[in-house]
C-alpha cells in the first residue's frame, strides 16, 4: 500500500503541474493575443493611412509589446521544462517501489526449451476450458501452433454446458448427466443425484397447490431409487407437502426455498465431474498462481538478503528453496515430515521411524542417538533397542 | 515485500514511459511554436527600430507584421494546449492503473478479493502472451475479462506491426520506429538501425543492384560516427559481399546472404522494444509461475501414481513436467495430512499407524471401520487389519 502511495503522490504531483500550467499558458496567450489585436486596432484607427508612419511613442509601445511577447513564450517554455524533473521522478519512484528485476528468482531451464513453452501452453489452454472460455483457448491453440485432441477438449465443452445449464435453473443436463454416470457416482457416495432431484421437486413446490399431482408423480418416480440412503430428508421433502395450500414460505419447510442451494449445487456438480475426470476442483494454474504470488514476495526478500552476503541466486540449492514459505492449510496437498531433531526434511534416504514409544524421527537421528546398541528416546523416559523402532509412511 | 510490489512494475512503469515520451515530444512542439513567435517577433522588431531612413516604418507594414505575430501566438496557444491534453491524459493513465491497484488493498471482502486476483491473473496472462508474440489471444483474453486499459496492449500492438512489415521484408515501418525512439536507442547503444541498413545492402545485392548499393553505403554507412570495433567488421564483410553472387557457398558471405537474418531482426527488435520500456523478457506470469510451482513442490509430488494428490497442481500430468527442473518447497516443521480424507493431522485428527507402516488420521480410520465392522483396508497396500491394531504416532 505504501509503495502504491508513494507512486500515486509524485504522480498527483504531476498532474497538478500540467493542469496548473495548462491553464495559466491559456490564459496568458489569450490575453496577450486580444491585447495585441487592440493594439493594432489602435494603430489602425488613430492613423489617417497605411502609409502614416510611426510615432515615437507608438514605437516605444511596441517594443514593450515585443518584450513582454518574449518574456511570456519563454516563461512557458521554461515553465514545461521545469516540469521534467517531476516526471522523471514518477519513474524513480516506481522503480524504487516496485520490483523488476526476476533473474535471481527465475530459474533459466524452466522455459528453455519451445517444447517446455508448449506444455505451458497447454496448461493455459486446460485453464480457459475449464472456465469455459472456449474461443480464446482456440485462439491461444492456433496461435501456438499446439495440437490438442478434440477427445481432451469435449469434456469441458459438455461440463460448462451442463453448468451454464444450472446457472440457468435448468437442471435437465445436470439429470442427464448424473444418469450417464450413476455408478460411479454411487461408489464415492455422491450427493449429487439425490440433491438435483431435490431442486427439481422443491422448484415444482413453488409453483404452489395446482402441481400437486405432479409433485407426487415426480416423487413416486424418482425417490424410491434414493429412499434407502435419502429416508430422512425424503420424508422431510414429503412432509412439506402438507403446507402446500398455504405456500412452503411460512411454513417449517422454507429453508427448501433458500436460493443458496442453486449456488451450492453448482459446486457440488463441479466438484463430482472434476473427480469423474481425475481433475482438481481449482484450475491448477490459478492455484500455483495464486501460490505464486504469495511466495514470490519472500524469494524477492531472501534475495537481497542473499546477494548482500555474496551468494549469488536463489536457486543455489536447486534441490530445495532457501526459506520456509507456508500457503496456508489450502494448499497442503501432502504429508511433509521434517526431522525434529534434525530439521531436516525426510526422504528414501533418511525415512521417518517410529520409536517403541511412539515418537517419529529420522533414520539418521535415530543413528546418531545409538549408544551401545541402546537408545534413549529424546522426548519420553522410555529405553530401547534401535532396531525395534519401524519405518512408517505418512 | 508485498505481492503488490513484486508484479506490478510493468503496469506502472509501461505508462510512465509513455508520458515522458509525450513530455519530451510536448517539449520539442512547444519550443518549435515558441521559436516561430521569436522569429516573427523579431522581423517586428527589426521593422519598428528600423535604422533604414529610406524606409521608414509604416502604420501598413506593423499591422500586417503584428498580425503575423498574433497568428503565431495563436498556434503556439493550440499546440500548446493539444500537448497538455496528451500529457495530462498520459498521466491519467497511469492514475488509473495506480487506482486499480489501490483497490486490491483497501477490499476486504473476499470475493471482492478472489475477483480481484481473478482478474490479475487475466492480466498478467495477457502481458505473457504479448511478450510471447500471441498478439489475437492477448486481445481477446483482455477484452474478455475488461482488461485493456490496464495492460500495455497499445504498445505492442505497435510492434507487432513493425514486426509484421520485417517479416515481409519492409524495413521502412521499423525505420520509423528507431526514428520516433532515437535518442533512447542511441544512449542504449542499439544497432538495430544499423543492422537493418545493412540488410537494405543485401538486398539490393540480391537483386543485383550493385551500384545502388554503393550509393545506399555511402549514404549509411559513411556516417556512422561511433563505430565500435565489432560493427567495423560487420561493415567490412558486408562491403565484401560486393565481390560475391548471392548463391556463393564461402562463408561468412553465405550467411549474409541466408534469409533466416530477417527473423534475427526481428527477434532483435522485439529485445530493443523491451528494453526501451524497461520490460523484462521473462514474463512476470512465469516468474510467478515458477515461484508458486517451486513454493508447492514436493518429493512426493514425483512417487508412483498413486501417491499423488488429484488437487495438488504440481501432481498434475503437465505441470509436473515444467516443475522438474525447480527446486522443492522448503519445511522444518512436518506438516502432516491424512491421505484419505486430505485433512491435517493434529490434536483433533490424530495420526494412526497401522501394522504396515502407512500413517492415517483417526477420523478416516474409524469412519472406514465403522463400515466394515471394525475392519481397515489399508488404500495403499489393500492389506485388512483390525481397528484394534492401529497403534498411535507422535510427531513433534
Amino acid at each position: 500500500m505504501e509503495s502504491i502511495s508513494n507512486v500515486e503522490k509524485e504522480l498527483e504531483k504531476v498532474l497538478s503541474k500540467f493542469s496548473a500550467l495548462s491553464e495559466h499558458s491559456q490564459r496568458t496567450l489569450c490575453d496577450l493575443i486580444t491585447q495585441l489585436q487592440n493594439l493594432q486596432r489602435d494603430l489602425i484607427m488613430l492613423s489617417t493611412s497605411n502609409q502614416c508612419q510611426l510615432s515615437d511613442i507608438q514605437k516605444v509601445i511596441l517594443n514593450q509589446n515585443i518584450q513582454k511577447i518574449r518574456d511570456i513564450i519563454s516563461q512557458i517554455a521554461s515553465e514545461h521544462r521545469d516540469i521534467h524533473s517531476s516526471v522523471s521522478r514518477v519513474g524513480k519512484v516506481i522503480d524504487k517501489n516496485f520490483a523488476s528485476d526476476f533473474d535471481s528468482v527465475s530459474n533459466e531451464s524452466f522455459l528453455d526449451e519451445p517444447l517446455k513453452l508448449q506444455l505451458l501452453n497447454q496448461v493455459i489452454v486446460e485453464h480457459f476450458l475449464r472456465q469455459g472460455m472456449l474461443d480464446i483457448a482456440e485462439e491461444l491453440i492456433n496461435e501456438s501452433k499446439l495440437d490438442i485432441p478434440p477427445e481432451k477438449k469435449n469434456p469441458f465443452t459438455e461440463l460448462n454446458a451442463i453448468l451454464d445449464a444450472l446457472k440457468r435453473k435448468d437442471l435437465k443436463p445436470a439429470l442427464e448427466w448424473t444418469k450417464k454416470n450413476r455408478e460411479w457416482l454411487n461408489e464415492q457416495n455422491s450427493l449429487l443425484e439425490f440433491k438435483l432431484h431435490r431442486l427439481q421437486f422443491v422448484e415444482l413446490l413453488s409453483q404452489g397447490i395446482e402441481r400437486q399431482n405432479d409433485l407426487i408423480a415426480y416423487a413416486r418416480e424418482n425417490f424410491q431409487s434414493l429412499a434407502a440412503r435419502h429416508e430422512k430428508e425424503i420424508q422431510a421433502l414429503m412432509g412439506s407437502l402438507l403446507y402446500l395450500k398455504m405456500g412452503i414460505e411460512n411454513s417449517p419447510y422454507s429453508h427448501f426455498l433458500d436460493p443458496i442451494n442453486w449456488s451450492e449445487i453448482c459446486d457440488v456438480f463441479t466438484r463430482d465431474a472434476c473427480s469423474l475426470l481425475g481433475l482438481s476442483v481449482e484450475s491448477p494454474l490459478t492455484v500455483t498462481f495464486n501460490a505464486g504470488c504469495q511466495s514470490l514476495p519472500a524469494l524477492l526478500n531472501i534475495k537481497q538478503v542473499i546477494t548482500q552476503r555474496q551468494v549469488t541466486g536463489v536457486w543455489n540449492t536447486k534441490d530445495e528453496l532457501p526459506i520456509e514459505i507456508d500457503l496456508g492449510k489450502k494448499c497442503h496437498f501432502h504429508s511433509i515430515f521434517a526431522c525434529p531433531i534434525l530439521r531436516q526434511q525426510g526422504s528414501e534416504n533418511n525415512p521417518p521411524m517410529r520409536l517403541v514409544c511412539g515418537h517419529v524421527i529420522s533414520r539418521d537421528a535415530l543413528n546418531k542417538l545409538t549408544k551401545d546398541n541402546k537408545l534413549k528416546c529424546p522426548y519420553c523416559p522410555v529405553e530401547q533397542n534401535p532396531t525395534d523402532a519401524k519405518q512408517v509412511y505418512f | 515485500m508485498s505481492d503488490v510490489k513484486c508484479l506490478e512494475h510493468q503496469t506502472l512503469k509501461v505508462p510512465y514511459e509513455i508520458l515522458n515520451k509525450k513530455f519530451r515530444g510536448a517539449q520539442k512542439c512547444i519550443d518549435r511554436e515558441v521559436s516561430y513567435v521569436q522569429n516573427a517577433v523579431a522581423d517586428l522588431e527589426k521593422t519598428v527600430l528600423g535604422n533604414d531612413v529610406q524606409n521608414p516604418p509604416t502604420v501598413g507594414t506593423i499591422t500586417e507584421l503584428l498580425s503575423g505575430v498574433v497568428e503565431k501566438l495563436a498556434a503556439l496557444k493550440r499546440k500548446a494546449k493539444e500537448s497538455f491534453t496528451d500529457e495530462i491524459e498520459a498521466a491519467g493513465c497511469c492514475k488509473r492503473r495506480l487506482d486499480h491497484l489501490k483497490e486490491y488493498c483497501v477490499k476486504t471482502n473476499e470475493t471482492a478479493v478472489n475477483h480481484w486476483t481473478k482478474k490479475r491473473l487475466d492480466r498478467m496472462l495477457v502481458e505473457h502472451f504479448l511478450l510471447c508474440g500471441y498478439y489475437d489471444t492477448a486481445i481477446k483474453l483482455a477484452l474478455h475479462s475488461n482488461v485493456e486499459n490496464l495492460t500495455n496492449i497499445d504498445l505492442f500492438l505497435v510492434s507487432r506491426q513493425v514486426e509484421e512489415s520485417l517479416s515481409r521484408k519492409e524495413t521502412a515501418c521499423c525505420l520509423n520506429w528507431c526514428h520516433d525512439n532515437k535518442s533512447k536507442l542511441r544512449k542504449m547503444k542499439s544497432s538495430l538501425e544499423f543492422n537493418i541498413r545493412q540488410q537494405e545492402f543485401i538486398e539490393l545485392l540480391r537483386n543485383n543492384q550493385r551500384l545502388e548499393a554503393v550509393r545506399h553505403a555511402r549514404k549509411y554507412f559513411s556516417n556512422l560516427d561511433d563505430k565500435s570495433e565489432e560493427q567495423q567488421k560487420d561493415l567490412q564483410h558486408v562491403m565484401g559481399l560486393l565481390a560475391f553472387q548471392p548463391d556463393t557457398e564461402i562463408e561468412p558471405y553465405k550467411s549474409l546472404f541466408d534469409e533466416s537474418r530477417w527473423k534475427s531482426l526481428i527477434n532483435q527488435f522485439r529485445q530493443e522494444n523491451f528494453k526501451l520500456f524497461q520490460l523484462s523478457s521473462i514474463s512476470v506470469f512465469s516468474v510467478t509461475l515458477q515461484s508458486g510451482l517451486s513454493a508447492l513442490k514436493t518429493p512426493q509430488c514425483y512417487k508412483k501414481d498413486g501417491e499423488r494428490n488429484p488437487d495438488c497442481p504440481v501432481c498434475s500430468d503437465l505441470l509436473n513436467q515444467l516443475a522438474k527442473p525447480l527446486p522443492c518447497s522448503h519445511c522444518s516443521q512436518s506438516r502432516l495430512v491424512c491421505s484419505i480424507s486430505g485433512q491435517p493431522l493434529n490434536e483433533h485428527n490424530q495420526p494412526l499407524v497401522l501394522p504396515n507402516g502407512n500413517v492415517y488420521g483417526e477420523n478416516a480410520l474409524k469412519q472406514m471401520a465403522l463400515k466394515n465392522n471394525g475392519k481397515i483396508i489399508c488404500p495403499r497396500t489393500k492389506q485388512v487389519f483390525d481397528m484394534k491394531e492401529v497403534e498411535k504416532v507422535f510427531v513433534m
